[in-house]
């Protein structure tokens, strides 16, 4: 029994973290390099294999688990990583195709997910996206998006475009089974993790050095006090996060119940920590230059992906845990 | 990271279980006085003679020596079985707080005295800690012990002190040296509670109890050797108590939360709301119910992740301030939401935990919150230890 990374699974954790904070560092969205990942950085993340860190070895990924898995992207989520990584990674592991695997894990095609939206599908990714990727708690779907029609929609969300999807032929592959959802639900709630931990960090670090009536904000105890229980939200979230992945990567029969308690927790600790994190910086944490409403904002679009509050709660009221 | 169990520990989990099945008491704890303490005492010195005292113990001072995870194998195995749980015993302090610190700063001699009469229920003991003027802010404590020949002479006045009436020993921290402030010049006494000039003042709480007191010293003589640690070192001594019982003291109440919601989940299938359906079919009820579960998954994990870490490094980390503003917050949602589900049937409280263990639990969330550190003086320590913000003090 031990539920903090250690071993393989720190040096994944640093390297990951040194790449993306160098690769994808959330100033790139001050920068004007645009939403989702671009056709570049797609290619890179492929080639250094980040797309398929949990694909199984004889579909030709690292074969590692779930707990990997959330350590890469709850780095992706620290610095507002978009969400096409995710769906690039849950695209490869879908297509049963191996020619169509090795393109998705070398990042060839774009890819976004897929989301059912009235009698429309909601794209989040990029607006040339070659495949959309379709999940549910049950099966997996990929769709050719070449003869869809893709209409773009102002995003809220600067990590992301946005899009309203039509004419969608049908999948081009089908994963049965829960795989896609459960790694879709470590992704995501990792991703609100490193969402999370980000906030927390950068309102700990200016309640030091930003000072009011003489003394710096974090010794007045409405801050202090917030950001304590900040920390202990982000502390729930990340201890169910390990324990749900640990599960998935053992086989527990209560893993599904352990992810969604994880999704659902770290969508509230990411919720109640971006916006604290707002709050508490005064004027500067709603100014456009600032990180904070970035993070605000690619939370808000997480937390309605793989499980929102209601269907999260639904599922898990009756659910059974093991010892 | 892993979540597997040992052989080891399955082995335990089956003994415990096993045991806790056929020897758990039948009748319920009575809800407070002489019955309630004697019944304590028989629990005690059941887990005593059978081997079960003293799980957190090292060996060589008679407990069980097991692992973090294995104390956490037997509380969630004592709330499985219903067992009388460990945090509403009148042997709490002895055997959370005043033994762990005897271990930790005793002499020999008061080792061999105490140790054995704590872990067979012989001894219980109270804690006289806060005083009227001193209880978030414990270091502004102003009750005396003046030093004559080989006694000291104590003055003053305890408050809050849980179960004083019922008590043996009394963990008492006072100032000994009159020059000193705040943290230094106190001094931890093994407090006899038959010593002549003590007067104890039940204060009747809002659940209708007399469990907490005041206790009075007027010229008190206690003898030099019932000083535990360093004469004028007592902060010390009582920080050993006070990280002990934010660390690993509040595992039961942890683990029985997990136990909780799935009764309240039961109650809610069982009980009608004024439309007839029965609780569990209306979905605000069902979300906070499913929201409160998530919650004590949440605990459950951050406490097994403390333990492990402990487990490895022999060090325990800071985090026990923040699991106990979790553990409150998520105890006082619980209680809150059944306090809706049950209808007018919880308004019917006569005092006795027994009867409607519901009601009794709604009003200790106020005294979950507050003693053993207020949720103020629980983010206070988050911001100062874990965060390391500028003090506000």
């Amino acid at each position: 029994m031990y539920l903090a990374p250690e071993g393989d699974e720190l040096e994944i954790a640093s390297a990951a973290a040194d790449f993306i904070a160098d690769a994808l560092p959330i100033a790139r969205l001050h920068e004007g390099s645009g939403p989702d990942m671009g056709a570049d950085l797609r290619a890179t993340l492929g080639e250094m294999g980040w797309f398929a860190l949990a694909l199984p070895e004889d579909k030709g990924g690292s074969g590692l688990s779930a707990i990997e898995h959330a350590l890469f992207f709850r780095e992706i989520g620290r610095q507002c990583g978009p969400a096409d990584v995710l769906a690039q990674a849950l695209a490869a592991d879908c297509a049963s195709d191996e020619v169509l695997r090795s393109a998705l894990v070398a990042g060839e095609y774009g890819v976004g997910l897929l989301l059912v939206d009235g009698d429309a599908f909601r794209l989040i990714g990029p607006l040339d996206a070659r495949y959309g990727l379709c999940v549910t708690p049950r099966s997996a779907a990929l769709y050719d998006l070449s003869d869809a029609t893709i209409a773009g929609r102002p995003a809220l969300d600067p990590a992301n475009s946005l899009a309203v999807v039509s004419g969608l032929s049908e999948p081009v592959d089908t994963q049965t089974g829960p795989r896609g959802w459960q790694f879709g639900q470590v992704g995501t709630a990792a991703m609100l993790l490193g969402l999370s931990e980000a906030a927390l960090d950068l309102i700990v670090e200016y309640a030091k050095v930003r000072e009011t009536f003489g003394k710096p904000i974090g010794s007045w105890q409405a801050v202090r006090h917030t950001c304590a229980d900040m920390a202990v939200a982000v502390e729930g979230a990340r201890a169910q996060l390990w324990y749900a992945a640990t599960a998935l990567k053992e086989g527990r029969g209560d893993a599904p119940a352990h992810l969604d308690a994880a999704k659902h927790l770290a969508n509230e600790a990411a919720l109640f920590a971006t916006d604290s994190n707002i709050q508490l910086h005064g004027g500067i944490g709603v100014t456009d230059e600032h990180n904070a409403h970035l993070l605000m904002k690619h939370a808000a679009l997480l937390s309605r992906l793989f499980g929102d509050r209601n269907t999260l709660l639904a599922s898990l009221l009756h659910a059974e845990l093991e010892d | 990271m892993d979540l597997r169990y040992s052989d080891e520990d399955r082995e335990f989990r089956a003994r415990a279980r096993e045991w806790l099945q056929a020897n758990t008491p039948k009748d319920p704890r009575p809800a407070g006085g002489h019955a309630a303490s004697q019944f304590d005492r028989d629990w005690q010195k059941k887990l005593f003679e059978h081997g079960w005292a003293g799980v957190a113990w090292p060996k060589e001072y008679g407990g069980l020596g097991l692992s973090g995870l294995q104390q956490v194998i037997w509380y969630e195995e004592l709330s499985r079985a219903h067992a009388p749980p460990a945090h509403v015993s009148t042997t709490y302090v002895a055997v959370m707080h005043a033994g762990p610190t005897v271990i930790a700063r005793g002499t020999e001699e008061q080792k061999a005295y105490h140790l054995p009469r704590i872990l067979s229920g012989e001894s219980l003991w109270c804690q006289g800690f806060s005083e009227p003027n001193a209880g978030s802010d414990l270091a502004a404590l102003r009750t005396s012990g003046r030093v004559e020949g080989d006694h000291l002479v104590v003055n003053g006045a305890k408050m809050w002190t849980t179960d004083a009436a019922h008590a043996d020993w009394m963990e008492l921290l006072i100032r000994t040296d009159p020059d000193s402030q705040r943290h230094k010049g106190l001094t931890w006494l093994a407090f006899d509670m038959k010593t002549p000039g003590i007067d104890i003042k039940p204060i009747r709480t809002m659940l209708l109890d007399e469990h907490v007191n005041m206790v009075f010293f007027d010229e008190v003589r206690v003898p030099l050797t019932a000083v535990v640690g360093e004469l004028h070192g007592g902060w010390s001594t009582a920080m050993a108590t006070l990280s002990f019982e934010r660390g690993l003291g509040f595992i039961a109440d942890q683990l029985e939360l997990f136990e909780k919601v799935g009764r309240a989940i039961k109650l809610a299938s069982e009980v009608r709301g004024a439309d007839e359906r029965p609780a569990i079919e209306d979905v605000e009820i069902a979300r906070r119910l499913a929201a409160i579960k998530a919650e004590t998954m949440a605990i459950r994990a951050m406490t097994l992740a403390d333990i492990a870490e402990t487990d490895r490094t022999g060090m325990p980390g800071p985090k026990g301030s923040m699991m106990k503003l979790k553990v409150t917050a998520t105890h006082k949602a619980l209680s809150k939401l059944v306090s809706e589900i049950l209808g007018w049937g919880f308004f019917e409280f006569d005092g006795d935990r027994s009867n409607n263990p519901w009601t009794h639990d709604f009003l200790w969330s106020w005294v979950f919150s507050i003693a053993g550190g207020s949720n103020e003086i629980q983010r206070e320590i988050t911001a100062d230890r874990v965060l390391e913000l500028p003090r506000s003090r």
